[in-house]
């Protein structure tokens, strides 16, 4: 496994560019839209929690 | 905790609707979960594979301002452990308000010592660590 498998990306210290995202809510049981530029509108931390697939561990 | 968490995959809305109702683990899951399906973002955070269209285990910590503070990655067969996550967002709340400080590693939570880096302190973290 010597081949590397990501392209690099954003550094700490950085900022982060606005992003939108489709998202799934458990809590409401519906879909719904996220992005930066709310989060950082309602003065929030954004911690973002990446995995391979679902049906998989976290 | 204050934060907003997202948890993201390459998979579809409709295919973490499927997982989460599915799966018992994740009955009690309340984080909106993301859907990444071009792989935007994750490319945009360096753990997008181009070979396999998954994103590997990027953990990061954005502050209110838009700042990258934390990143880790892990291969796909690691999984993550939860207190360090919270170990960090923790210390980075108190640092975002005590900037001169710095939380050493067994930085736990409020009220734990940090430390003020000062000429005195170059070559005696020890004794300042300990209070000796």
């Amino acid at each position: 496994m010597n081949e590397i498998c990501c392209e690099l990306g954003l550094q700490v210290g950085q900022g982060v560019p606005n992003f939108k995202l489709d998202t799934f809510e458990p809590t409401k049981g519906d879909f719904g839209e996220i992005s930066l530029e709310t989060l950082k509108a309602d003065k929030k931390w954004t911690i973002l929690f990446f995995y391979p697939a679902a049906f998989t561990f976290v | 905790m204050g934060a907003e968490v997202i948890t993201v995959s390459t998979d579809t809305k409709f295919v973490q609707l499927a997982w989460q109702r599915e799966e018992k683990m994740l009955k009690d899951v309340k984080y909106p979960m993301g859907a990444d399906p071009t792989g935007e973002l994750s490319r945009m955070f360096g753990v997008y594979d181009e070979k396999t269209g998954l994103a590997l285990r990027g953990t990061f910590i954005i502050s209110p301002e838009g700042k990258l503070l934390n990143s880790e990655v892990n291969f796909y067969n690691m999984g993550r452990n939860i207190d360090e996550l919270m170990r960090k967002f923790k210390a980075n709340l108190h640092l975002a308000t005590h900037t001169e400080e710095g939380c050493p590693s067994k930085w736990k939570e409020e009220g734990d010592k940090t430390l003020i880096p000062s000429p005195q302190m170059v070559g005696k973290v020890y004794e300042a660590y300990e209070g000796k």
